[in-house]
């Protein structure tokens, strides 16, 4: 060991002398450094990047949903009474998780909540939707108590920041010959507002004019707007909804790669109409579900209470009744009880409403997708930056080991001895390597950053990711570098002197 | 006691099929401060003779002691050490590390040496040795920048780092003109005149030869002549009787 700190600074001493010769070996290691980091930075950025959109989807929502499945005929008493008063009403959460078929832990998330009115054997002590409003408009209205009125007073909730009403149904879509069965929005103006990962591909959403008058507009998710009509922009066409025409005023897809449109989904397999629309044509009053966003994740809490003590003063619900509606917010401290991991609890939360299962379920499945993908690419060209890099290194140290056999010679006369030798190429090939490695990992860093910024992805680089880019740097150095090294250090002393 | 004592040394090498015998049998003993100038042609075995005092080669037969102890069958770690410690030695190519400045050339036994010294203890003691050798403000100089001569001294002063018990010098003077080479042997005669190093210089000139103490006649890998040298020539006088040349300095 003693010689280790010497033979550096010869080592580097040989290697300012070169300068060109000495960069030109270092970028394979410096191009496999920089990729590796990238891969290390994007993957892990890759975790938080979930995380943050599902903070950015559940934790500042509130979903105010029509009917309250909970309270059930058969649970009577106090303890109907004492749920009744109860908000945020987590208590309907369990229906997520309780699924049965789940295969993996996250996969219950991500099924579609069973509706409790679906069981034809459940007692509700409320009328279900088609008793009250007939079996064809079952799908609409689930439980009707849910006004635009309601809406109107939650806008005025100090603290509330968007408030969208929400009806939701199927529909036929036509555009000439075409049609396409799709899921149907009707919704309020603000929606886009509370969608953050929008982005408008052709035209707007529809205004608040045009939401007053119930005008006959629709936002074609992209999904549709492909299956409708290709490449071609549908904004200013006719379409054709419940045999009703709607002119196209724009087209929605997904503004972030991680939430990819895909057939069947909830967000860009849809169509947006103002609800009043749907009221309109459909001659209905009441709404699905009320989407409420809080200016601060921090008042969800006192947001929630403060709707549902509004919402049961207005629905006139006596103090011993339970809710005729849902609030459902983040219902995080409820569910990591339940011995969830938090950031699995906050999928959840996200989950609840349905409103963003689907992006969970596509950024879930997309991101998966995409990092594999992108993990495998910047793989193979690290390890093949990295295997060409070493080469060039082995390369590079053998032509120095013959070019500077004398010198050799000259060391091991003057009481160097073979391992000497050998330390001083080592060190050579290492600090090729690692000062490659560190422009690698400037590099590296560089362009994480601008790939995140590029694709608003947070890409996140550990202490650690550097610290890993470092050491595959120097075991490529000392991979490579070790048989030049112990060449040059079997060289015989007299044959290295007479070496000409 | 000698410093250098050979018995019946032979060295062999095998180049394809054939069998050359560089060393036949020599044996020599060497006492502390003689100034031995080994002569010979080309050829005559004195270089293998060389490479073997100087622990590079090792004797295909036949004992060499050091300093009294016994190096013709230590291993090449142990020879490492042997040369960093007890030899130095003076080439005819002067064999300085190029693109090196001189206090670095100067420095390298001592990076080599057991007994670790401090970065400012190494540079202290090498910007000594070369002050003796009269290279002080040469110092930063690399071998290209400096004259035949002045590489030689700092080949000199690199060899006497570790203070050796002997120096060995391969044709010091092959490169250089009359004077410089002169010069180098006055080096050398002064060097065991007020260090009492032992000197062993190897030549094919027979005046080279004359500043030594005793001259060593090599031919065909045999000793054929060891007397001392009654007629030794001074360096010193005879660059004091010299027209002053222009100092490559």
């Amino acid at each position: 060991m003693r010689a280790i700190r010497p033979s550096l600074m010869i080592a580097l001493r040989a290697l300012r002398r070169n300068k060109l010769q000495t960069a030109l070996t270092m970028i394979g290691i410096t191009i496999g450094v920089a990729t590796v980091l990238t891969m290390i930075a994007l993957g892990s950025g890759a975790e938080s990047a979930i995380e943050d959109q599902v903070r950015a989807a559940g934790m500042n929502t509130i979903i105010v949903t029509a009917g309250n499945y909970k309270t059930k005929t058969e649970d009577s008493g106090s303890a109907v009474e004492e749920q009744g008063r109860i908000a945020p009403r987590v208590e309907f959460v369990p229906a997520v998780w309780r699924n049965p078929q789940g295969a993996g832990p996250l996969m219950p998330l991500f099924r579609p909540v069973f509706h409790p009115e679906d069981d034809p054997m459940e007692k509700h002590d409320h009328p279900t939707a088609s008793q009250r409003l007939g079996d064809t408009e079952a799908g609409l209205g689930a439980a009707a108590t849910l006004t635009s009125a309601d809406a109107d007073a939650i806008r005025k909730i100090s603290g509330v920041q968007y408030v969208s009403e929400g009806i939701h149904n199927n529909a036929h879509v036509a555009w000439g010959a075409k049609r396409w069965f799709t899921r149907l929005h009707g919704d309020d103006v603000s929606l886009p507002l509370i969608r953050r990962a929008w982005v408008f591909e052709h035209g707007r959403f529809f205004s608040k004019r045009e939401q007053s008058h119930a005008a006959q507009v629709v936002v074609l998710g992209s999904i549709v707007s492909q299956r409708l009509f290709g490449a071609e922009n549908p904004v200013g066409k006719q379409v054709s909804i419940y045999k009703q025409p709607f002119e196209v005023v724009g087209v929605v897809a997904s503004g972030s790669w991680l939430v990819a449109a895909a057939p069947g989904d909830d967000q860009f397999d849809a169509i947006y109409v103002p609800f009043t629309t749907i009221q309109r044509l459909l001659n209905l009053s009441k709404l699905n579900d009320i989407t409420i966003t809080t200016s601060s994740s921090g008042e969800v809490s006192r947001i929630s209470q403060q709707i549902t003590d509004l919402l049961r003063a207005r629905h006139r619900i006596g103090v011993k009744d339970p809710d005729d509606f849902t609030v459902t917010s983040q219902a995080r401290q409820a569910l990591a009880k339940g011995g969830m991991l938090p950031q699995v609890a906050r999928s959840v939360v996200g989950n609840i409403a349905g409103l963003e299962k689907v992006t969970l379920e596509q950024l879930g499945k997309t991101l998966d997708r995409a990092s594999r993908t992108m993990t495998a690419l910047l793989a193979s060209v690290a390890a093949v930056s990295l295997l060409v890099g070493g080469i060039g290194i082995m390369n590079i140290m053998l032509l120095s080991v013959t070019e500077r056999t004398r010198e050799i010679g000259i060391r091991r006369a003057v009481g160097a001895k073979a391992n000497d030798v050998l330390r001083q190429f080592l060190m050579e090939a290492v600090a090729l390597s690692v000062t490659g490695g560190l422009a690698g990992i400037a590099i590296g860093l560089a362009v994480s950053n601008i790939i995140g910024q590029w694709v608003q992805w947070s890409v996140s680089i550990s202490a650690l990711a550097v610290a890993l880019s470092f050491g595959i740097a120097a075991m490529v150095g000392i991979f490579f570098g070790y048989y030049p090294a112990r060449q040059a250090s079997r060289i015989a002393p007299i044959d290295a002197l007479r070496y000409e | 006691m000698a410093v250098i004592s050979v018995r019946n040394l032979t060295k062999t090498y095998h180049v394809g099929e054939v069998a050359v015998h560089a060393l036949r049998g020599v044996s020599l003993e060497i006492e502390k401060g003689e100034f031995v100038a080994v002569v010979g042609p080309s050829g005559s075995g004195k270089s293998t003779l060389m490479h073997i005092l100087g622990c590079l080669d090792s004797p295909t037969s036949g004992e060499y002691f050091l300093d009294g102890a016994d190096v013709s069958h230590l291993s090449d770690d142990e020879l490492s050490e042997v040369r960093n410690h007890k030899i130095g030695f003076v080439f005819q190519g002067f064999n300085l590390l190029p693109r090196t400045s001189a206090l670095e050339n100067v420095e390298l036994p001592l990076l080599y040496n057991a007994g670790s010294l401090s970065a400012t203890e190494r540079r202290r003691r090498a910007m000594e040795a070369l002050a003796a050798v009269g290279l002080r403000d040469r110092a930063e100089h690399h071998p290209n920048q400096l004259s035949g001569g002045q590489q030689q001294r700092v080949a000199i002063a690199r060899a006497l780092m570790n203070r050796p018990s002997i120096l060995l010098a391969d044709e010091p003077t092959g490169n250089l003109d009359s004077r410089t080479s002169i010069e180098v042997l006055d080096i050398f005669q002064s060097l065991r005149e007020e260090r009492g190093i032992t000197i062993v210089l190897i030549t094919h000139e027979p005046s080279v030869a004359e500043y030594g103490s005793r001259i060593v006649a090599f031919k065909d890998g045999r000793i054929v002549s060891d007397t001392p040298n009654l007629r030794q020539r001074v360096a010193r006088g005879e660059l004091a009787e010299m027209p002053i040349a222009r100092e490559d300095a």
